[in-house]
């Protein structure tokens, strides 16, 4: 091998290796939805009620149960209250929040897990249509919900996370849904 | 184990249990005073109309349970009514650590409040009854 080979070579590397960097960097600039670790976050339960999406913080939802969680049916309460389930030695009762969302009752066996929600010293189980995810996001990408939002959905709407252009899922705030559902509303 | 949660889970309860239209329910057995077939009390109601709305339309009850009643004893203290229930009625002791208070969040939507929370009989939802809040006036 001669020295000139020898300093060719070198430089293809170096070539090699500066550029590698540039795509390295040029990659970690493209991706935006990455999270700032000094960012503060938030967890959120993301799923659907009547194919519309909604949210609750992770901190309010202690248990997720499957859809085959008996539940049992208690006479003499609103037709936004599916029943009762037992639970470790525990009763708690599950509720429908399409009433209180002024979204449509579907008819039928409910079919969706159930979120057991935590919120001012009241738990409760809450119908779901579907669970979308678990997830943790930069608490910045949570808007405060426009006044543009329907006055049904405003009081328990706590902010918005724009997902995308087409896109908006709505963070629900389980003290106000408990609130209201005490009051009489749903 | 500390005592009182020792003595909670080895205490009994001692339950009528009956039938309310297709809901077995139950009320503490202390506070009834006597079954009979037929009404025998000058006043008298349907467990159905009581407990949740629509009740209104059943047939007769098949017994008829002696409650003391809470809203008038004070004035008249031997004052009994009578609740109408169906079919078998049980008296058991169910462990007093079986049996559940009603979720917080159902206390201010229940139309009874009376019902004050649930046990189970082989895996059926009892509504347990507290007899002192059947009130004979509709809420």
């Amino acid at each position: 091998m001669n020295s000139e080979t020898s300093r060719d070579s070198h430089a293809n590397d170096q070539q090699q290796i500066s550029q590698t960097l540039e795509e390295a960097l040029a990659a970690h600039h493209d991706d935006e939805s990455v999270v700032d670790v000094d960012e503060p976050t938030q967890q959120l339960v993301l799923f659907r009620i009547n194919g519309q999406r909604f949210a609750l913080p992770g901190s309010a939802v202690s248990e997720i149960l499957p859809s085959d969680q008996p539940v049992y049916y208690v006479p003499g309460l609103p037709a936004s209250t599916e029943g009762v389930l037992h639970l470790r030695g525990k009763i708690e009762s599950v509720i429908n929040l399409q009433p209180l969302l002024d979204l449509p009752t579907l008819e039928g066996t409910p079919s969706g897990m159930i979120l057991l929600v935590s919120a001012s010293g009241i738990r409760s189980g809450v119908r779901i249509e579907q669970l979308d995810d678990v997830c943790e996001i930069a608490q910045s990408l949570l808007q405060p919900p426009p006044e543009t939002l329907s006055s049904t959905l405003l009081p328990y709407v706590s902010a918005l996370w724009q997902i995308d252009e087409r896109q908006a899922l709505a963070l629900l705030d389980p003290e106000a849904l408990f609130s209201a559902y005490q009051q009489g509303l749903g | 184990m500390p005592l009182e949660r020792e003595h909670h889970e080895q205490a009994q309860v001692a339950l009528v249990l009956f039938w309310v239209g297709p809901y077995r329910a139950a009320l503490e057995a202390c506070h009834v005073l006597a079954m009979t077939a037929r009404p025998t009390a000058l006043l008298t109601a349907n467990a159905h109309s009581l407990l949740y709305e629509g009740g209104d339309h059943h047939p007769p009850p098949s017994r008829w349970l002696t409650l003391r009643d809470t809203q008038t004893a004070s004035d008249h203290a031997a004052s009994t009514w009578q609740l109408g229930v169906y079919g078998d009625l049980t008296l058991q002791h169910l462990p007093a650590s079986t049996l559940y208070p009603l979720p917080k969040l159902l206390q201010s939507r229940r139309f009874s409040p009376a019902l004050c929370g649930f046990t189970f009989e082989q895996q059926q939802l009892v509504l347990l009854l507290d007899a002192g809040k059947l009130s004979l006036h509709k809420p």
